[in-house]
């Protein structure tokens, strides 16, 4: 019944559908872990939106930071509306920023307190803010909040405060609580002058034309910086620089 | 027999290398644009580029997000270089981790940021197309094995 032949041919059939169960086998296996790094993904989609949804909004106007370490920033330094330095000063640095701005805030931590110090300080640059609103809808009442801080002389401490409790953007942190929390913690006396002053015309005007401005020179982001001195060529663009010494070289170029 | 029916690998390999060019050169723009602190252009206007380049999800531990993205197209781009199982599944999970991030990014788009950023949108659509191939080349030919180990480039 089974003759040599036979045999052959049964061992060689084996051995195809062998092969065939073991592609089989890694076929399913694959599919497998597909299947479960799908499950893996949606599950870590979830997870991260969720997260995102309730992660705390920041900018809590009941406990504001590091008033003092904005005092002893700004202490001392003649300020002009949202320009802190010697009006005198022969060298201007302009930023163009965004209160809301993530970028913003940490160039006024940890770019500006050098310059200040250098070169404010001695009386060789002054700095102005400018309000280029571009983050959302409570940018601009934001900027306009510190132009009426600025009115009393409380502009950059305005600034400063803001910047060290800023929340996450566009999260609805920014409204009028917070604002009088920035402003009161900078030292604005005259908080019904305040309110009236960042409501009216006169400042919420100057948000739109600065932010026109900044985008008529062609700025793309916040903070953008822009130089004007004797020595430079009118008013000069240094976009977002990336250490404060370029900043400093510029001032004393512009100089 | 379901093989038949399908686009050859071959096919598949080639569209799938075209289309991670693509996304290479999506995502290098985006990042060259935003070094130095800019933001790609928006082409029909409106400052969407800006503020979503501008926000804090913009960057992950200080890298821009787009250069995880220039990873990504790379690997895809690789992949589509070999006709193995191994290359099959790399191509499938990073297309995968490629379309799952895209969807939460486009949800804090739409959601968070509440802005819109071309480019952004550009790169989700090439993730997706990439992720519905690498589905498609897994589920067809798993398991299988081919003797052309390149695609043809012609």
């Amino acid at each position: 019944m089974s003759n040599k032949k036979e045999r052959e041919k049964r061992r060689e059939q084996r051995l195809q559908e062998e092969t065939k169960v073991d592609a089989g086998e890694r076929r399913t296996r694959l599919l497998q872990f597909g299947a479960g790094a799908v499950f893996l993904v949606i599950v870590a989609v979830v997870v991260l939106i969720v997260v995102n949804g309730n992660s705390e909004s920041g900018g809590d106007a009941q406990n504001l930071k590091e008033v003092s370490a904005v005092d002893s920033l700004v202490q001392g330094i003649p300020q002009e509306g949202l320009a802190l330095g010697d009006p005198k000063a022969k060298v201007k640095l302009i930023e163009y920023g965004d209160l809301q701005c993530p970028v913003c805030k940490a160039y006024s931590e940890e770019f500006l307190p050098q310059i200040i110090e250098n070169k404010v300080k001695e009386g060789k640059a002054k700095v102005i803010f400018r309000n280029f609103t571009i983050i959302g809808p409570q940018s601009a009442p934001a900027g306009a909040a510190a132009l009426a801080a600025g009115a009393q002389g409380r502009g950059w401490e305005f600034l400063e405060l803001f910047y060290r409790n800023q929340g996450k953007e566009n999260s609805g942190y920014a409204d009028d609580e917070f604002l009088t929390a920035v402003a009161k913690g900078a030292g604005v006396k005259d908080i019904a002058k305040w309110n009236e002053d960042r409501k009216g015309p006169k400042f919420t005007g100057e948000v739109e034309k600065t932010t026109e401005q900044a985008q008529s020179l062609g700025l793309t982001g916040t903070p953008s910086f822009a130089i004007e001195g004797p020595s430079s060529n009118g008013l000069e663009l240094l976009g977002t620089p990336s250490t404060p010494e370029e900043v400093e070289q510029a001032i004393d170029k512009a100089s | 027999m379901i093989a038949m029916k399908f686009p050859t690998e071959a096919t598949l390999r080639r569209i799938i290398a075209f289309v991670a060019a693509l996304g290479i050169g999506v995502a290098t723009y985006i990042t060259i644009a935003d070094s130095g602190g800019g933001a790609p252009a928006c082409l029909a206007g409106g400052g969407g580029c800006e503020t979503v380049a501008n926000s804090s999800y913009s960057h992950i531990a200080g890298v821009n997000v787009a250069v995880f993205g220039i990873i990504g197209y790379v690997i895809l781009l690789a992949t589509a270089f070999f006709a193995n199982d191994l290359a099959r599944f790399a191509g499938f999970a990073t297309a995968l981790g490629g379309f799952g991030f895209s969807i939460y990014l486009t949800y804090l788009e739409i959601f968070t940021i509440e802005a819109i950023c071309q480019w952004c949108v550009a790169s989700a659509v090439l993730m997706t197309i990439l992720f519905v191939l690498n589905t498609t080349r897994l589920i067809g030919y798993a398991g299988t094995t081919t003797t052309a180990a390149v695609p043809d480039q012609g």
